[in-house]
């Protein structure tokens, strides 16, 4: 299996502070792998330095052989990034909102209005695309989004916690939704601090804290390394926290 | 380009919604409305003024006194046998503008060359600017009474004198230069033609400058906030188009502003000065000021949409760079404050002074904050002064372009996402 990711020592510090310091993964092909860890780990920079919104200040990102700063502009055409807690345009329908993503990504050819017509599928949202984004709730919204994260087919999506602030339903229909589009071909780097979630999901684990990965497999392997329960005990054995008993 | 174009259309729907078209359409129909009201004020203030007339001396100089109140645009209310209080109590219950008292013996004290003195009462109801216009009534009456009999005095004196000769004996004739053309006309004449014809200019200006402004820096601080730029910047488009569509769709929004703003200012204004300007803008006058060249002709309407558009833009420009320091949209509201400064410099200080008169280091301030030069506009192209009009547009086409690479290279950096001034609560607040 080829590797679809290759991170090398990458860094990115904000003055004197680090948020991510030195850390290196690579992900396969078609896998799903997911960065856990607490608020503020640094799971969300490192995604955002992966779908080139911000730029590394030190080390080197390869996605399909395409250097992430040198090829920016040839990486976005293979990625689709879902922001955590993002929004769409309030002001546009659900319809026109996924057009004029399609249209980014697009060229103007029949192939934008497939892309369309497949999110439309994904969200499930029917009629209700009709009307203005302003008007769904916080599941629609995030369905929505979703869907267009993944309609362009992109070779890696890459979702920062696709399920935050859902309830169990939709983020239910959100995790199948991605486990089916990775069957189909689509490498999947996401983040969660929701460890059940990413147990359930992942195919291979990163745990992050403070910027550093501490240990990289399957949940299988690093439940056995730890002799844990679950990813959320392996994450306190790694990072030497204490469990507050409630 | 059709990605951009599909960006700018974005950005316009966008920008177009109910909560910014209401207030906007709110904001004219309240100039419009006024505009009205004003009018039919002015209409009434320019009908004959209601004053009472209290004639102690029932002489023939107080009937003719009377009569040419009438013939001023005075509606005369004559009483001749009760006291002063009274007739004012009922010239209030009548809501008359004034009170005038002909003192017994005004006619034989004038025949004996002895100043007579007729008391006015004016009952001020309000302090308005139209309010005022009933006592102007009263006194330009009065001027015109005192130049009649005047002028019979001196007719008994001496018959066959000069009158005008006795009493005007220095006339003026006035001429009005502006660069190399001259007109027979009074100069401020010509000033309350240009002020009626370019006042709405600078607060349009203004208005426009201060609403595009806040469209731009809270577009981009609300899709920071939604986190939509995050998305829109990760897709392959080019970051320079992102600046640009957001330039133009603000631009276009605030072009129609302009044009609703105009329509709603011109509406108003007419109301305020409409009938009373038609008036007093004889033919005479208007051919002084043709003479004079200080109308705008069609190049001169485009050299000054031109200057405009471009202070716009300049505007939009800082606002797209002060946008991005915000992180959600009520800190590009606290972050547009230093920009309505640089709007509000030039605005009063054209507005009050001659900006040419300045010391050099003042008036070389006011140049170069971008936006003196759209208020500077109108009066330099009616001055004929092309060359500062052209300096200005360099200038501020100079500015576009330096602010304009200034957001884009913050656009292409992660600048646009770690640059943050937050003016909201403070960690720990509660």
């Amino acid at each position: 299996m080829e590797q679809a990711i290759i991170v090398k020592n990458l860094s990115k510090t904000y003055g004197k502070i680090a948020a991510v310091s030195g850390i290196s993964f690579e992900v396969a092909e078609n896998e799903i792998f997911a960065l856990i860890g607490p608020n503020g780990a640094g799971k969300s920079t490192t995604l955002r330095m992966l779908a080139t919104v911000l730029t590394p200040s030190s080390g080197s990102v390869s996605i399909y052989g395409l250097d992430i700063q040198k090829d920016a502009n040839k990486v976005r055409q293979i990625i689709s990034y879902l922001p955590e807690e993002a929004g769409a345009y309030k002001s546009l329908s659900g319809w026109a909102y996924l057009k004029f993503m399609a249209a980014m990504f697009g060229d103007g050819s029949a192939k934008e209005k497939a892309y369309v017509d497949f999110a439309a599928e994904i969200t499930g949202l029917k009629e209700r695309l009709k009307d203005k984004v302003k008007t769904y709730s916080k599941g629609m919204t995030r369905k929505l989004l979703l869907a267009r994260t993944v309609m362009t087919r992109p070779k890696l999506a890459i979702l920062d916690e696709p399920t935050s602030g859902l309830d169990v339903v939709n983020a239910l229909e959100i995790r199948k939704t991605i486990r089916d589009l990775s069957r189909q071909g689509m490498t999947v780097l996401l983040s969660s601090h929701n460890m059940l979630e990413i147990e359930f999901l992942s195919d291979k684990v990163a745990i992050i804290d403070r910027g550093k990965i501490h240990d990289i497999g399957t949940a299988e392997q690093l439940k056995q390394e730890y002799s844990a329960k679950n990813l959320e005990e392996v994450f306190m054995a790694l990072t030497q926290r204490q469990k507050v008993s409630v | 380009m059709r990605k951009f174009l599909i960006l700018v259309k974005k950005e316009i729907q966008e920008l177009l919604t109910p909560q910014m078209l209401v207030p906007l359409v709110a904001v004219v129909l309240v100039f419009v409305f006024i505009g009205k009201i004003m009018g039919n004020e002015t209409a009434k203030i320019q009908a004959p003024q209601p004053v009472a007339v209290v004639d102690l001396d029932n002489s023939s100089l107080s009937q003719t006194l009377i009569e040419t109140l009438g013939k001023n645009n005075i509606s005369v209310d004559r009483y001749s046998n009760k006291a002063t209080s009274q007739v004012i109590k009922e010239a209030k219950q009548k809501n008359e503008k004034a009170v005038l008292v002909i003192p017994s013996g005004f006619e034989s004290g004038i025949k004996n060359f002895i100043p007579q003195k007729v008391e006015v009462y004016t009952i001020l109801s309000n302090f308005s600017f139209l309010g005022s216009r009933a006592s102007q009534s009263v006194v330009v009456a009065l001027a015109a009474t005192n130049q009649l009999i005047s002028s019979q005095l001196i007719s008994q004196v001496a018959p066959n004198a000069n009158q005008v000769a006795l009493k005007q004996p220095v006339l003026t004739n006035d001429f009005v230069i502006v660069g190399e053309r001259q007109a027979n006309v009074n100069p401020a004449v010509v000033s309350n033609f240009i002020s009626s014809q370019t006042t709405f200019i600078p607060i349009i200006l203004f208005l426009v400058i201060v609403f595009a402004s806040q469209l731009i820096a809270t577009s981009i601080a609300s899709e920071k906030e939604n986190k939509t730029l995050e998305t829109l910047l990760s897709s392959p488009v080019s970051r320079k188009a992102v600046v640009a569509a957001k330039l133009v769709g603000a631009g276009l929004v605030s072009l129609l502003t302009a044009v609703v703003y105009l329509f709603g200012m011109r509406y108003y204004i007419t109301g305020l000065t409409g009938s009373a300007t038609s008036s007093a803008m004889d033919e005479a006058t208007k051919t002084a000021v043709a003479q004079l060249g200080l109308t705008f002709g069609a190049f001169d309407y485009v050299l000054l949409g031109l200057t405009l558009f471009l202070g716009i833009l300049a505007a939009l420009s800082i606002a797209i760079i002060l946008g991005s320091f915000a992180e959600d949209t009520k800190a590009a509201q606290g972050l547009i404050a230093p920009l309505m400064a640089l709007v509000l410099i030039p605005y009063f200080l054209t507005l009050f002074l001659d900006i040419s008169t300045l010391s050099p280091v003042l008036r070389w301030f006011v140049y170069a904050i971008p936006f003196s030069h759209p208020f500077l506009a109108a009066p330099n192209i009616l001055l004929h002064q092309y060359t500062n009009v052209w300096y200005g547009i360099l200038y501020l086409v100079v500015f576009f372009v330096v602010a304009v690479f200034i957001a884009a290279k913050i656009f292409s950096s992660d600048k646009i996402f770690t640059l943050k001034l937050k003016f909201g609560k403070k960690k720990g607040s509660i």
